[in-house]
């Protein structure tokens, strides 16, 4: 397997609970866990990217058994410990927090309608079970994907500035990209996906790096990091890997890092055109002592309405302690205006300090004194965080060559699935152990 | 050079009027009736600038060294208005006159500053000219002040430090006065060195500016405060009136003396006496050792762990002279152990299991407390339980929060354990809840220990009923992700308390 982000861990964990142990994760940092990756400091673990797993859904069976063997659920009931405490998510709007992302306070009433109208419009396409996760099971060829988000909000009558933003958040939250970016599909999918029985998510300091660190444990040791694969030339009836410091003769490819990057390693790669990825930066915040709060407490995750940035999530809101002194909270924003390269561009050409004094001053509206409470800050860049699901991809006849490409080396990344969340890299990392497994069988 | 003076007029207008907006702010937050307040406090204020206006012309030579002099007084006296009077408050019977005292002292100075100023300037301008410049300025200094009152001073600064900045802007203006005229006043150095001293007094003000409030907050409490103290995790209040020895945490009332009895011993005995052969307790909250004291009533009790976020309140409980002769010493007994801890994670770290738990928490307020009162808490605790024993958990009131009440006992019905709710009446607090929960039958004791001055056995199956107004109400359990016991909380106690 190459690359040991979810997608190759979660083909290793159906590998070995077939029996079958001889395989290598080879990963590129020096850490695997992909976009589950997280650190940890003297106050508190964290996550540097993925750090929520929504509730699966009866039909998510590859999530629900994992979270099973986690001891996540027994007999039907989700363990509470994990499920994130209350409360869950609040909303500065107009200078104060409130409870709850959708905003409320101030809202005019016609507006308020809109949400509820919107509210109906996605439980009917839920209804329509073809918003599945993983998206494979539903997803049927629709009109939906020829035009953007925010273009079917307009045909739709959706007008409504709160609504508009909270869609646009939505999709900058899972996507990296604003609506008039993303497929109207793909938009739908992400309210649609989601009508949980129990209150969610299922969250831990370390964000998703928790379920990273169990299946790491699982596979402690078929795991090669610090290893950058730089060519797979085909011998034979075998594949060599060829990485700086080892070469791998396999009999099997699983490519579990991103598509777009396959052909820079062998010659004959798929065609990716079309696949955009989003650019992220993610910041760490050791906090010292917590921003003073008035009349609100502070959630999970905190959301500034109409900030370029996603808001904060706290890394120390699971723990028992009933006084917190010190804490982490992990600061998130795609930069989803604008091109995507040219924000890679602007990713590498800007330090630490032009990010530490842009995200101060995003926080800085809810909490004046935040300045005073920081102790440290880590930043992180990333140039392609996640694949973002543009009008006219997900059915594209690309996609679809992609997800049956090859046979002794098969795609396993979640971009797979035109978007970047957990289920979706485990459920392509399982498809191409068991394409592997099925081709080992019958050779 | 003109410019300069008049800037010193714009900041002496404006440090005037805000120490009568300050005094007018104190008067109507200690005393009430804000337009009374409001309306003598300005008019003695206008009034003694009167006076101070027609002392000016007793003034006769070294005009700038006087102004220099009121700048100071008014710095100093202005300054401290707002501390003196909190104290005046907390501390005396004399508030309102020392109020209108203040508030004439404050006044006479400030109507001496624009006298002397004019006098001061009369042969740098032309009399029309002069007349009009310094009024200029000293109404916009009103304006200024006016406006950076309510929307700066009070939000950030808050009264007492308010106060304490402008005063420094006051001395400020003096100790500038005396570079601009070096030229025209005699004994420059003492006069610098006053203004220094001035100074430093008002910084001194501003540092403890924090603790000056605290101790002025005695009089939020209605009895004498005989102990104050922030610990790294609430405020703790003792007070006292003749023997009515009261606990505050965060302002919250946790006991008193005279009826504490009543709770105590209704939250210990109906279940500690059903386990016969009880021998490890444990309590989760309660530092103030008064819940131990009852269980130290078991002579077969072998050990008793009690487990207080809060080593100051323990520490408390165990060294004050008055409030060991409350507990009996409890804290300091050789079977009772006590650990400074947070209960949660400390039941999930701990493997010993205990034969009688009381769990005596604070009031769900908010989530962090909240956690306390989950499912998943309760399930940790159980796991703590042995087969035979029971816990108790205090459970705010069935009266003035019934769902509350009956959110708990939901709680602790799902996580596995029976439940036996009954309540007592306790005089400061009103009808008050328990829950009884174990692995078991429960059946009311027959007998209880000597010596108790509330609870008798015959009347423990009363405890156990409940009348119409107080009876089971349909509600959710309390689970981490989903809190609902704070808001069921929240919503009832805010009706009780308007």
């Amino acid at each position: 397997m190459v690359g040991g982000g979810i997608a190759g861990l979660s083909a290793g964990w159906r590998l070995a609970k077939h029996g079958f142990r001889d395989f290598i994760i080879v990963e590129m940092e020096q850490r695997a866990g992909g976009n589950s990756r997280w650190g940890e400091n003297e106050v508190s673990a964290y996550p540097w990217a993925a750090h929520y797993l929504p509730v699966p859904n009866r039909e998510s069976a590859l999530v629900r058994e994992l979270c099973s063997e986690l001891g996540l659920l027994e007999d039907g009931v989700w363990s509470e410990r994990h499920l994130c405490h209350s409360p869950q998510e609040r909303l500065f709007l107009h200078g104060r927090w409130q409870e709850g992302l959708e905003p409320e306070v101030g809202v005019p009433r016609e507006q308020k309608q809109q949400f509820r109208r919107f509210e109906e419009r996605i439980g009917e396409f839920a209804g329509s079970r073809q918003f599945t996760i993983p998206m494979d099971i539903g997803a049927r060829a629709s009109a939906l994907d020829q035009v953007s988000m925010d273009e079917w909000l307009r045909r739709e009558g959706f007008d409504s500035p709160y609504l508009n933003w909270y869609v646009n958040y939505g999709c900058r939250d899972d996507y990296g990209a604003l609506a008039r970016d993303t497929s109207a599909w793909a938009g739908i999918h992400y309210f649609a996906s989601r009508q949980h029985d129990e209150r969610g998510p299922l969250t831990w300091p370390e964000g998703n790096g928790w379920l990273a660190n169990k299946l790491l444990e699982r596979l402690e040791r078929n795991v090669r990091a610090s290893a950058m694969v730089t060519g797979v030339r085909r011998e034979g009836r075998r594949l060599r890997v060829v990485t700086p410091e080892t070469e791998f003769l396999a009999e099997a490819v699983i490519w579990a890092a991103p598509s777009y990057l396959l052909r820079y390693v062998i010659e004959d790669a798929p065609d990716t055109s079309g696949l955009i990825y989003s650019p992220w930066i993610v910041a760490n915040l050791t906090l010292d002592r917590l921003p003073r709060e008035i009349n609100s407490e502070r959630a999970w995750d905190n959301v500034l309405f109409d900030s370029a940035a996603l808001g904060y999530v706290v890394a120390t809101h699971q723990s028992l302690r009933s006084r917190i002194v010190r804490s982490v909270w992990t600061w998130y924003m795609a930069l989803a205006e604008g091109v995507p390269a040219a924000n890679r561009n602007l990713l590498l050409e800007k330090d630490w300090s032009y990010w530490k004094e842009f995200l101060l001053r995003d926080l800085e509206r809810a909490h004046p004194d935040i300045r005073q409470c920081v102790s440290r800050i880590d930043i992180m860049r990333f140039g392609h965080a996640m694949a973002r699901p543009v009008p006219r991809w997900i059915f594209s006849e690309t996609r679809r060559r992609l997800c049956r490409w090859g046979t002794d080396i098969v795609l396993a990344n979640s971009d797979l699935s035109g978007f970047s969340i957990f289920e979706e890299a485990q459920y392509r990392g399982v498809k191409a152990a068991d394409r592997v497994l099925r081709r080992l069988g019958s050779a | 050079m003109p410019a300069l003076l008049l800037l010193s007029v714009f900041l002496i207008a404006a440090c005037g009027l805000i120490y009568e907006l300050l005094a007018g702010t104190l008067a109507s937050y200690l005393l009430g009736d804000s337009v009374l307040q409001f309306s003598t406090v300005i008019g003695s204020y206008l009034f003694a600038m009167g006076i101070g206006s027609y002392l000016s012309k007793f003034i006769g030579k070294g005009l700038v060294t006087r102004f220099v002099t009121v700048e100071l007084l008014v710095g100093l006296i202005g300054g401290f208005s707002s501390t003196i009077l909190f104290l005046a408050f907390a501390y005396t019977h004399g508030f309102r006159l020392l109020l209108y005292l203040v508030v004439l002292a404050i006044g006479t100075l400030v109507g001496l500053e624009i006298p002397l100023m004019m006098r001061i300037l009369k042969g740098r301008f032309e009399f029309r000219e002069l007349v009009a410049q310094v009024l200029t300025f000293d109404y916009l200094g009103a304006l200024g002040a006016s406006l950076l009152f309510p929307l700066w001073l009070v939000p950030q600064l808050g009264l007492v430090k308010g106060a304490v900045f402008f005063g420094l802007l006051n001395a400020g203006v003096a100790l500038w006065t005396t570079f601009l005229f070096r030229d025209r006043i005699g004994g420059l150095v003492g006069l610098r060195v006053m203004c220094l001293l001035v100074m430093a007094a008002l910084g001194v003000g501003m540092t403890y500016a924090d603790q000056i409030l605290d101790l002025a907050d005695g009089n939020l409490y209605a009895d004498e405060v005989i102990f104050a103290r922030n610990t790294r995790y609430q405020r703790i209040v003792i007070t006292k009136w003749k023997d009515d020895i009261r606990l505050f945490l965060n302002a919250h009332l946790q006991f008193s003396s005279r009826d504490e009895h009543r709770y105590h011993e209704a939250l210990v005995h109906p279940g500690l006496a059903a386990v016969p052969g009880a021998r490890r307790l444990l309590v989760l909250g309660g530092g103030d050792g008064l819940a131990v004291r009852e269980m130290l009533k078991y002579s077969l009790v072998e050990s008793i762990t009690l487990v207080d976020l809060d080593a100051e309140m323990t520490h408390l409980f165990s060294t004050h002279a008055l409030l060991k002769t409350l507990n009996q010493g409890s804290l300091s007994a050789p079977k009772v152990k006590v650990v400074n801890q947070d209960a949660f994670p400390w039941l999930e770290t701990n493997n010993d299991v205990f034969d009688f738990v009381v769990i005596d928490f604070p009031d769900p307020t908010n989530f962090s407390l909240g956690k306390l009162y989950t499912t998943a808490f309760y399930r940790l605790m159980a796991r703590h339980l042995s087969e035979g024993g029971l816990a108790v958990a205090q459970a705010t009131s069935p009266l003035f929060a019934r769902q509350s009440y009956w959110c708990v006992a939901e709680t602790m019905k799902l996580a596995g354990l029976r439940v036996y709710p009954y309540h007592a009446y306790v005089p400061s607090f009103g009808e008050w809840g328990f829950i009884l929960a174990g692995k078991r039958e429960y059946e009311p004791p027959h007998s209880l220990p000597g010596g108790l001055k509330f609870l008798q056995a015959a009347m423990l199956p009363q405890l156990f009923q409940w009348p119409a107004d107080m009876a089971p109400v349909p509600v959710e359990a309390n689970r981490l992700n989903d809190q609902v016991l704070v808001r069921y909380y929240e919503r009832e106690w805010r009706e009780v308390a308007r």
